[in-house]
């Protein structure tokens, strides 16, 4: 499911990174890898902050519809 | 000996910190040539011939960054002697992913694992030698925010670079990878150095379109990499990644032990409330009303008040004047040096006090990590109308003074964004453009609150205006690129490292006031000043005004504005002196209303400014100041951030275009409504109204294709 749809706090395994290939290559590089793992903090109107390799990252709605967990 | 060292890491890892904290105050800060990307320079101190060079914030050495393009071609075709590469030990794992690549370069690097306290704090423990010996390099502990353990890293870098031994990576990929690594290693040209190579074959094989400039032959890797992608069912980059953060797991076990803890972090806790749906907003507003109500209407108006009137208009002026007539003086020179320079100058100077304060509270703002999150909060808003949330800083510090907010927009990743951003940054009234207002609320409309306010919601109108009518040209099609920003822990930033900023952003406005100022000040001031008296050139008296060099001007450029409600000789060059400096506009018709010196708001000229024109076209008059272009050293700014002449007079005359539009529209359809007047210039109005509307409402274009490309990015050749 996309990670949209994930319940804050809980930890993840991200599956998927789609979306244009320059964006997916920025997530990649911030840690968005396959297999890695993925916690929502807080969500507003889809647009989230999640946890990923102990940093915070905000990412849109449109590019969190994109990571699949 | 010389010694280069490149200081290199993850953006929020704390290299400026470390840079400042190593160099002190002997740095020199310029561009990369052809980009604007800040490049930053510093001697070492205390070893005067080591140079410490600030690289750009990066995740990793990939092509897809301005930033990342500038950094890597620095590393690869400068060769610093060492590179101190910065880890945030709270954050290890992924700022590892950029050390794994940076020990491909074969330059000695030492590594500098920072926030050691807060590590500790946390109970978490990094096994420094460990981690050392696990990627083949120097690593040291430091704490950049207290100083402790920099002087160690410096040394060590300082005595890497001398001894010149390069670390060869000792990090390794899966045998299937490293067996294709090694191949493609092989196909390499001659001239690129042994401990580079593996560097050039794993770009090779990610398809990195921008290393081919950097080498003399390109060999063909295709083969290399059909049996990667074959063999694990992905894209070469991705297979890379993925290879770097398993080895870098893998270390991790071995070096790192986490205190397990399921709790949430303190900035988390304060993220749930600070970015919370229905709470982020009112916060939002909150934090911003307490900085401008200090800044403005409190602190600020006192020192503002105090400049202004005080050290300006008892000591300055008055002193410089006497000092001058004891010397005697001839009158003329006095005249340009007491009236001229120093009343003009000293106008413009006396918003420094106000707009330091200001600085001083999004310095903080920035430097605690609150002001990445307001660019989170604004994106839901700001998306809507075509830009992104980090729009939103540049137009926050705008509203201070519009060159530090332009070159805010620097932040912005995506090149559309970036520069739909500068163009409509300077539409937020800038706080030289305060007094414009207070002339024009005073003199018209009784000083009416409204007239403030409306000035503030007029320059938003037009940027979501701007924006939604932009982002339907062909230039601007497309989506705004999705929002993807780290956003760093909250902490307490430290008083150097806030004043520095406020003083960086202070200084471009006080550097203006030196400048173009000054020039314009003697140039305005000998426009009217001299003039033909009975065909004679001629001193002026100042009751001669009228025949002045600038009335000629003004005469020329007044019928523009005829249609605005505002076709005097005055106005006209009022607004044009403007462009110099927009608090000029006061400065000026004080002048041209033969007062040598008004204050701030020109309360002395009220009446005879009233007596001038009607209203409406006052209002008129207001807006189109508001829009129009902004001032020299704002239009500088613009061109240097556009980093091309022809986007340069692009945003310029789509500033000037829509303040005219709408100062016309204004003034007409006013006049219509409130004089009954109606003429040619009514239906003009109403035709640009219906342009104006389909502009805004016709649907979006379905091209999304990106037709701005980066530009290709190369060292100095």
């Amino acid at each position: 499911m996309p990670l949209t749809m994930a319940v804050a706090g809980e930890v993840n395994t991200i599956k998927k990174v789609g979306g244009k290939q320059e964006t997916r290559r920025f997530l990649e590089n911030l840690g968005f890898v396959v297999g890695g793992a993925v916690t929502v903090v807080s969500e507003t109107d889809g647009n989230m902050i999640v946890s990923v390799k102990d940093s915070r990252v905000a990412i849109g709605k449109e590019m969190a519809n994109r990571i699949i967990i | 000996m010389a010694v280069r060292i490149a200081l290199a890491g993850n953006p929020n890892s704390g290299k400026t910190t470390l840079f400042n904290a190593l160099t002190g105050s002997n740095q020199f800060v310029g561009n990369w040539p052809g980009v604007t990307v800040e490049k930053k320079e510093g001697k070492l101190k205390g070893q005067k011939d080591v140079t410490i060079m600030d690289l750009p914030g990066i995740y990793s050495l990939s092509p897809y960054t301005l930033e990342e393009v500038v950094a890597r071609n620095y590393l690869l075709a400068e060769k610093p002697d060492a590179i101190i590469n910065i880890i945030d030990g709270t954050n290890i794992e992924r700022n590892l992913y950029l050390t794994t690549q940076i020990m491909e370069l074969g330059i000695p690097v030492v590594m500098a694992v920072n926030m050691m306290d807060l590590v500790e704090k946390s109970g978490d423990k990094i096994h420094i030698e460990k981690l050392a010996e696990k990627l083949g390099c120097e690593a040291v502990e430091i704490s950049a925010l207290k100083g402790t353990g920099i002087k160690k890293a410096a040394e060590l870098a300082v005595e890497a670079a001398k001894n010149k031994k390069s670390t060869a990576p000792v990090h390794e990929f899966a045998a299937e990878v490293e067996a294709v690594i090694h191949e493609a290693e092989e196909m390499l040209p001659e001239d690129i150095p042994e401990e580079q190579k593996r560097f050039f074959a794993i770009k090779l094989l990610e398809k990195d379109d921008k290393i081919s400039g950097q080498m003399s032959s390109v060999p063909d890797v295709s083969a290399c990499i059909q049996t990667l992608e074959d063999a694990f069912d992905d894209d070469t980059e991705s297979i890379i990644t993925n290879e770097r953060y398993v080895y870098i797991s893998k270390i991790i076990g071995d070096c790192v032990k986490k205190e397990k803890k399921q709790k949430l972090s303190a900035s988390d806790k304060i993220d749930r409330i600070v970015t919370n749906r229905f709470l982020a907003l009112p916060i939002f507003a909150l934090v911003m009303f307490i900085v401008y109500y200090v800044s403005v209407t409190t602190i600020g108006d006192l020192l503002t008040g105090w400049t202004n009137d005080t050290l300006f208009g008892t000591w300055i002026v008055p002193g410089v004047t006497k000092a001058l007539e004891a010397i005697h003086c001839a009158d003329w020179l006095t005249g340009l040096i007491a009236d001229g320079i120093v009343a003009g100058v000293g106008a413009v100077l006396g918003f420094v006090p106000q707009m330091l304060v200001l600085f001083l509270f999004l310095a903080f703002l920035e430097s605690c990590g609150y002001m990445a999150r307001v660019a989170f909060i604004m994106d839901r808003i700001f998306r809507k109308f075509g830009l992104s949330g980090k729009s939103f800083i540049p137009m926050l510090i705008g509203s201070g003074c519009g060159v530090p907010g332009i070159m805010a927009s620097r932040t912005i990743e995506n090149d559309r964004d970036r520069k739909m951003t500068i163009m409509t940054t300077t539409f937020i009234p800038c706080g030289a453009k305060l007094p414009i207002i207070a002339l024009i609320a005073g003199a018209f409309f009784h000083n009416a609150g409204w007239v403030s306010w409306s000035a503030y919601f007029i320059g938003i109108a037009a940027i979501i205006c701007s924006g939604i009518i932009l982002k339907k040209t062909k230039m601007f099609a497309g989506e705004p690129a999705p929002f993807v920003m780290e956003l760093p822990a909250y902490h307490w930033p430290t008083i150097g490292n806030v004043l520095r900023s406020m003083w960086e952003r202070g200084w471009s406005f006080i550097k203006k006031a030196g400048t173009i100022i000054l020039l314009s000040a003697i140039v305005l001031w000998f426009l009217q000043g001299f003039g033909w008296v009975d065909g004679r050139f001629m001193m002026l008296e100042a009751e001669q005004l009228d025949s002045s060099i600038l009335a000629k001007i003004g005469n020329v450029i007044a019928p523009v504005f005829a249609p605005l409600g505002f076709g005097d000789w005055k106005m006209a060059v009022a607004a044009v002196t403007g462009l110099i400096a927009k608090e000029n506009v006061v400065t000026t018709f004080g002048i041209l209303f033969g007062f040598g010196e008004v204050a701030e708001d020109g309360m002395e000229i009220w009446p005879q400014l009233a007596a001038t024109i009607a209203p409406i076209a006052a209002y008129a008059y207001l807006v189109f100041n508001l829009l129009c272009a902004p001032c020299f050293a704002a239009m500088g700014a613009i061109k240097r951030e556009m980093n091309n002449t022809k986007w340069f007079w692009f945003a310029i005359g789509y500033e000037c275009i829509l303040a005219y539009v709408v100062a016309l529209c204004i003034y007409q359809i006013g006049s219509l409504i409130i004089y009954g007047t109606f003429g040619v210039g009514t239906v003009v109005a109403f035709l640009l109204v219906l342009v104006f509307l389909y502009l805004l409402l016709r649907p979006y274009k379905e091209s999304s294709t990106l037709n701005v490309k980066m530009k290709t990015v190369r060292a100095r050749s």
